[in-house]
């Protein structure tokens, strides 16, 4: 089968098109479109067309950096064409196989001449009738799979291997890319080769960033993702220029965070962009300064690092990590104490509290809340939605703004907005409950709060981010923690938590209704090991299986019963490789009946009725809900030790009853074998454990902790 | 200053030697490829050699195709020199574009035609220049010319021609067909004199023994732009090959349908193309003798990446569901059961006065009743005058053609077989064979006589 790429930057002729896709077709090949023009109002057209596949790349670059946009811009429309197409997996994929890459209009011509240098077997050609002509000759050649023979075109090794130092500089950049094209890279000496070249004493500095760029891309397109990270960063560290050096920096940590991997070279990207962050406030261009800060923030708390991982540099040294951002002087200028003009007002005692309920789409953890103190006497209950609306979603989220305004000193434009959308919240509430602290809690303290009185909940994910970096808490008076490590991990984490204007910390139990959980449970249920929640990484589902590897090596009759959503595939490359690695190892279990999957569901205490053991399997939580709940359904709780908090102060350990926790699968299978040994051992373990959840997390009792928090005064 | 034919005499008891410099010979599937395949066979039948000069065949892939049918009738005798070169702008393989052409391919091709009239004043040929002009410099150390016959376009085969003349003294005669200082569409001087290209067709014109054009309005503006050369401008029609005519009576069948046709490169433009089709659809409404007709087309459409692939093909392709079908080009060989086949044609042209295109005459030899698709005042006009199955010319105007259609369509159910036969004598004067014996027969008695006139003498024949 011959395969055939064609590529669009504009609308085709859908007649012409049409015709010459059954013409494709009648010589055997199959046709797949790009098109970067866009492709769902002529969606009728294009499936009329019968394409194997038609895939739309990316419209604009909307997505993408200032910088790049600019560049964009000053460019012929050929090149932006690239630019938005280059980094689409789906194309560089159908590109690599293809066996003709067609180009249909002028525009599309560039983005075809860069595919074929990564794919040199393929034929490129430019127009509909060269390309079928192509397929024809390829056809005729040999049966429809025939291929250019690709050593012929292969830029030969012992010209880049000669002396490629001193050549590297007046290398035209067609040669470059020959001579950077797959084959090249994929090979141990021809990467290694590039990677020195790169290096050469000598080379100006344009062209050294240049000519890295060229065989960090040749890499990435071999395969060679830290290959191609590492060309970026030995040329990073021949340049002086400090904004050239971190764009590398940056560029190089990107090429191997989009893959999924944990960056090597991430503490020099983070370094660079905060020393050129330091340099630029320190020469008072605010907006760059803010800039790169904003870039180093996210390279070093990029959730492929610290949340789609089983492990983060958070986990091994929370305070080591994070030293460099606070010892730089744009990060301390951003973190200083602004403190507010006023002392929150006490709450009033001659009519009802007013308190304003925010969150930002996620109210999962609220429900109970909100609905004690809509139908509370002494509560007058406000609640905003900033996901809602696009201005507060905008100004919710918009960190370089916020990091611009730090630095100015309040007096940017963003101060403005977020006064606008805010004040009128502020005047009007006693008391601000904001559910989660991220960007909204970075926003909501750009502004003095006034008199009104700020409580902020952190669940855990939150710590990981860089979020509480750029928080002022000093405009904050209350900090709610859901567990004493998660509060613990955040104090060493964030100074001004350590400060004298740090607000008071506090540690309240996430509001649950465990009263409905407590339902009959069939004798089988004792064999049934069950996981509520697998949708991250975090959750490591592969420990749960571990597990049960470990039980029915005893006794075949013991279960897994998946609970809950698959992790979403698009969340990152991280979650995509840790998935894809998990579903092969649950092929074969499930096939046996080993692993139930039972999927997501709305009513979990019917799915814990037969679930007799409850795991939890995570690498971090907050506080484990699907445990408590699984705990009060009369299910014997069985949880890891979980690693980014093993062996401190405060973890599993200290959240639970030291007995439910296990260090490895061996312990927690020994654990399960032992309270599951007998019916009765079982039933008798798991009523404790009923008992415990009831008495500890139920709403009644938790219900007390919000009251104090919020009504009481003092 | 009068030709002066200095070159040498072909060598006692041999034939005298052509060097005939024609890009779009055979195979290439151009439409001037029938005219030039005509002129060699026709100096072949006069006692000369004849080597041709063109390009090579792989060259005309990307540009109008190649047709091998159209070399059956090519004289064995015919030596041709194909030269390594090709139309840089129709390129379509991505992977000899430099960088700056793959940025941006149409800002290229301009810079390339800005840097191809450097050497010589056409855009795209240009550079061509060098290596005509080596190639009958060689040609004639190899084999010494008596005369050299350039046939435009390309008008850089002047160069060549102008270069022999220079160095060799080699007479020349030059087939201009449509003309240079002259823009055949538009009717307009395509130059002025002191341009460069004015300067150039000036200088050429001065010293050539013959031009040809095809109609009398071209040779009339030649005639008039220089006086003195007056006498050396011919008018040879393109007229068509007695092999193309379907050679039977008509039989239409309109219970099948009635089938009306175009054969020729589609060289219109996109809203001539649309009210053509038009005025079709609006005449299957009303015509019943139309309803169930068809309108095929045959040719070529677009160059290079956009051969079938333009505005025209999406036209036509859109016009299906009114019996329109475009089926891509034809061989020589398959015109003449093409045209059986059809029952009406359907004369789609540009231009006016100065254009008369070859397929008037294929068309008038088909016996078939004729849809004129161009402007009124137009040379075509001329010949198809007094043509009995003709609808006459009523402009490029879609009402105009919507009549023009309907009464073809009664022409060709209607018509008896000796008005047939009648239409199809009004062509016979014009087969190619015959106009073309009686050019090359004039151009070597012309050539003659003026080697009568000089020292060196000798008859070529």
């Amino acid at each position: 089968m011959t395969e055939v790429l064609l590529v669009a930057s504009a609308r085709p002729q859908f007649g012409v098109l049409a015709e010459s896709v059954r013409k494709f077709k009648a010589q055997g090949a199959r046709v797949r479109l790009a098109g970067t023009f866009h492709l769902e109002p002529v969606a009728e057209e294009v499936s009329a067309l019968g394409l194997a596949e038609a895939h739309q790349l990316p419209r604009g670059l909307s997505h993408r950096s200032q910088a790049l946009r600019r560049r964009a811009s000053k460019s012929p429309r050929g090149l932006r064409v690239w630019m938005q197409s280059q980094r689409d997996s789906w194309l560089r994929g159908r590109a690599r196989k293809a066996d003709v890459l067609v180009a249909l209009d002028p525009d599309a011509v560039y983005t075809v001449w860069r595919l074929a240098q990564y794919n040199r077997g393929a034929e490129a050609k430019f127009g509909l009738a060269a390309g079928l002509k192509a397929v024809e000759t390829l056809t005729a050649g040999d049966g429809g799979s025939a291929r250019r023979p690709t050593a012929s075109v292969l830029p030969p090794l012992p010209m880049v291997a000669r002396d490629v130092r001193r050549s590297v500089e007046s290398l035209p950049a067609t040669l470059l890319r020959t001579a950077t094209a797959r084959p090249v890279m994929r090979s141990g000496v021809g990467a290694r080769l590039w990677r020195t070249a790169v290096t050469a004493p000598g080379m100006p500095v344009k062209v050294r960033a240049a000519t890295s760029r060229y065989v960090s891309e040749g890499m990435r397109w071999a395969g060679r993702t830290s290959g191609a990270a590492l060309a970026l960063t030995q040329a990073a560290g021949k340049i002086p220029d400090l904004a050239l050096k971190a764009e590398l920096l940056d560029e190089a940590v990107m090429q191997e965070v989009s893959k999924g991997i944990r960056p090597r070279h991430l503490d020099k990207a983070t370094a660079t962009q905060l020393a050129y962050a330091d340099a630029e406030f320190a020469a008072g261009r605010l907006d760059t300064a803010a800039k790169a800060l904003n870039r180093a923030l996210f390279l070093g708390f990029h959730r492929v690092l610290h949340i789609d991982q089983l492990s983060s540099p958070l986990a091994d040294d929370a305070e080591g990590f994070v030293a460099p951002f606070h010892r730089s002087k744009v990060m301390r200028a951003v973190g200083r104490p602004q403190g507010r003009r006023v002392p929150a007002a006490p709450a009033p005692t001659d009519r009802p509290l007013r308190l304003l309920i925010m969150t930002s789409a996620n109210d999962n953890f609220l429900r109970l809340v909100q609905q004690h103190y809509a139908d509370h006497p002494g509560v007058e209950l406000r609640f905003l939605d900033l996901a809602a609306s696009k201005h507060y979603k905008r100004a919710a989220w918009a960190a370089t703004r916020m990091l611009q305004d730090r630095l100015a000193e309040g007096t940017s434009d963003y101060q403005e907005e977020v006064e606008r959308l805010m004040r009128p919240h502020l005047d009007w509430a006693d008391t601000v409950f904001l559910e989660w602290a991220a960007g909204p809690a970075s926003m909501l303290t750009t502004i003095d709060p006034g008199d009104a009185r700020i409580v902020v909940r952190l669940h855990s994910y939150e710590a990981f981010t860089r979020w509480p970096h750029q928080t002022d808490f000093s405009r904050i008076d209350d900090l709610v923690f859901v567990a004493p490590h998660v509060r613990d991990l955040t104090t060493s984490l964030v100074p001004q938590l350590r400060g004298e204007r740090a607000p008071r910390l506090h540690v309240l139990h996430n509001a649950m209704d465990l009263s409905g959980f407590a339902r009959p449970k069939s004798p089988e249920a004792r064999f049934n090991l069950g996981l509520v929640g697998l949708s991250q990484v975090a959750k490591d589902p592969k420990w749960a299986v571990r597990v049960l590897e470990q039980v029915r090596k005893h006794d075949e009759r013991y279960r897994l019963l998946l609970v809950g959503g698959d992790m979403n595939r698009k969340t990152s490359q991280a979650t995509r490789e840790y998935r894809r690695d998990f579903e092969a190892e649950l092929a074969p279990l499930v096939e046996s009946g080993a692993v139930v999957r039972v999927g997501p569901t709305d009513d979990v205490p019917a799915e814990l009725a037969s679930i007799g053991t409850i795991l939890s399997s995570s690498v971090r939580e907050g506080c484990h809900v699907g445990v408590m709940e699984g705990a009060a359904s009369g299910a014997v709780p069985v949880v890891r030790d979980w690693p980014f908090y093993a062996g401190k102060a405060n973890g599993a350990r200290t959240l639970y009853p030291g007995d439910w926790v296990v260090g490895s699968p061996e312990e927690a299978a020994e654990r399960i074998l032992k309270t599951t040994s007998t019916e009765e051992a079982w039933r008798q373990a798991g009523q404790r454990a009923a008992e415990h959840a009831l008495t500890e997390w139920d709403w009644p009792m938790v219900r007390k902790h919000f009251d104090q928090l919020f009504l009481s005064n003092g | 200053m009068s030709p002066s034919p200095q070159s040498r005499p072909s060598a006692e008891g041999t034939r005298p030697h052509a060097i005939y410099l024609a890009i779009g010979f055979p195979p290439a599937a151009k439409s001037s490829a029938y005219r030039m395949r005509e002129t060699a066979n026709q100096f072949i039948n006069a006692g000369w050699d004849v080597t041709v000069v063109t390009i090579a065949r792989d060259s005309w892939e990307r540009d109008s195709g190649i047709d091998l049918s159209l070399l059956d009738q090519v004289d064995p005798r015919v030596e041709v020199v194909e030269l390594p070169l090709a139309r840089e702008d129709l390129e379509t393989d991505i992977r000899l574009f430099d960088e700056a052409r793959a940025l941006n391919p149409n800002g290229w091709i301009n810079a390339l035609r800005r840097r191809q009239q450097k050497a010589f004043p056409e855009p795209n040929f240009g550079e061509w220049r060098g290596d005509l002009e080596d190639a009958v410099l060689r040609i004639h150390r190899e084999r010494p010319a008596d005369l050299l016959l350039a046939t435009c376009v390309p008008y850089v085969n002047l160069a060549a021609a102008w270069k022999l003349w220079e160095e060799a003294r080699v007479p020349y005669a030059v087939d201009f067909r449509d003309g240079w200082s002259i823009d055949v569409v538009e009717g307009v001087e395509a130059f002025s004199p002191d341009s460069e290209e004015g300067r150039w067709e000036e200088k050429i014109l001065r010293h050539a023994v013959s031009l040809w054009v095809v109609n009398d309005p071209i040779a009339e503006h030649y005639r008039k732009r220089y006086p003195d050369f007056a006498d050396r401008v011919h008018v040879v029609r393109n007229g068509y090959d007695a092999d193309s005519s379907p050679g039977r009576l008509h039989a239409p069948d309109p219970e099948a349908g009635l089938v009306f046709g175009y054969l020729g490169t589609v060289n219109f433009s996109t809203q001539h193309l649309q009210t053509v089709l038009n005025a079709w659809r609006a005449a299957r409404e009303k015509e019943p003798l139309l309803a169930n007709a068809r309108f095929e087309l045959r040719g070529h459409i677009g160059a290079g990446a956009s051969r079938e692939a333009n505005g025209h093909s999406e036209i036509l392709k859109q016009a299906e569901a009114d019996g329109v079908f475009f089926q891509g080009p034809a061989a020589k060989a398959e015109v003449s059961s093409i045209y059986a086949r059809w029952d009406a044609m359907v004369l789609i042209l540009i231009g006016g006065r100065y254009v008369t295109s070859g397929k008037v005459y294929e068309y008038m030899a088909t016996g078939l009743p004729i849809v004129s698709a161009h402007a009124v005042e137009h040379d075509a006009s001329n010949v198809l005058k007094g043509h009995p199955l003709w609808t006459g010319a009523v402009g490029v105007d879609e009402a105009g053609l919507t009549e023009s259609f309907v009464r073809a369509a009664h022409m060709a159910v209607e018509t008896t077989d000796e008005m047939h036969a009648e239409a199809m004598a009004h062509a016979d004067r014009f087969t190619r064979e015959a106009l073309m014996s009686v050019a090359v027969k004039n151009l070597v008695e012309d050539l003659t006589s003026r080697r009568g006139s000089s020292t060196t003498g000798g008859s070529p024949s």
